[in-house]
């Protein structure tokens, strides 16, 4: 027991282990991002929840045995400062978007009033695009929903869903 | 569940994985023989065992895809 003592005291040890688990992690994440096969990519999402639990699960023991100095808590002050920074970077976002949304819907009113007008001349394939306009434009106004269907989707891991 | 044949770098990808647990087996079932704290110890015995299930199945993950690969080089 004295002999392992001077060989490398506990927390180096510890945190060695800690450290590999932290870039073994990083790399199933890396690995799951890159995947073609969905098999694979299911495969390494679950080394990735895994591995990312063991450093959990190492952590939380070290911390216990104050191995582990936690970083002093940050300032009210500061999280004030980023709050209102990001407050408004999200208010100009918001506007950003809500014009880009409009501009779109402006310019696919625009075409289809054009093409309405000059569909005399139009060949067949062309006097179908206000059609498949009306087709992007719902999809669109669908997509908010969808992308929060997703989000909230306990199943992230599943597979292909990118295929 | 469908399998692709496997990509050059998912083949990589999976080999660096099984050098990565290797040690991983290597490093917790050492640090746990010579740990001094008994709570650590009991965190790293367990984490051999899982570690060496990861390689393990990795392992398999190419065994199933071995039949899938072709031969010759693909064009």
């Amino acid at each position: 027991m004295n002999a392992s003592a001077n060989f490398l005291p506990d927390e180096d040890l510890a945190y060695t282990v800690l450290s590999d688990l932290k870039r073994v992690t990083r790399e199933y994440a890396t690995a799951a991002t890159e995947s073609n096969c969905p098999s694979i990519r299911q495969h390494f999402t679950q080394l990735l929840n895994t591995s990312l639990a063991m450093q959990g699960e190492l952590y939380t023991a070290m911390s216990q045995q104050k191995m582990y100095n936690t970083a002093s808590p940050a300032l009210r002050q500061e999280i004030d400062k980023q709050m209102k920074e990001y407050q408004n970077t999200q208010q100009k976002t918001n506007q950003f978007v809500q014009q880009r949304k409009t501009m779109a819907q402006g310019q696919q009113a625009q075409y289809a009033n054009w093409n309405n007008q000059q569909q005399w001349q139009q060949p067949q394939w062309q006097q179908q695009q206000p059609q498949w306009q009306q087709q992007q434009q719902q999809q669109q106004w669908q997509q908010p929903t969808h992308f929060a269907q997703h989000q909230q989707d306990p199943r992230h891991q599943q597979p292909g869903h990118f295929m | 569940m469908n399998l692709l044949p496997l990509t050059a770098k998912e083949l990589e990808y999976i080999a660096d994985s099984m050098s990565n647990e290797d040690l991983m087996i290597k490093q917790c079932t050492a640090g746990a023989a010579i740990c001094t704290n008994p709570q650590i110890q009991q965190v790293l015995n367990h984490q051999a065992q899982v570690h060496t299930q990861h390689y393990q199945s990795l392992l398999q993950c190419l065994q199933m895809h071995q039949s899938l690969a072709p031969t010759q080089p693909q064009s």
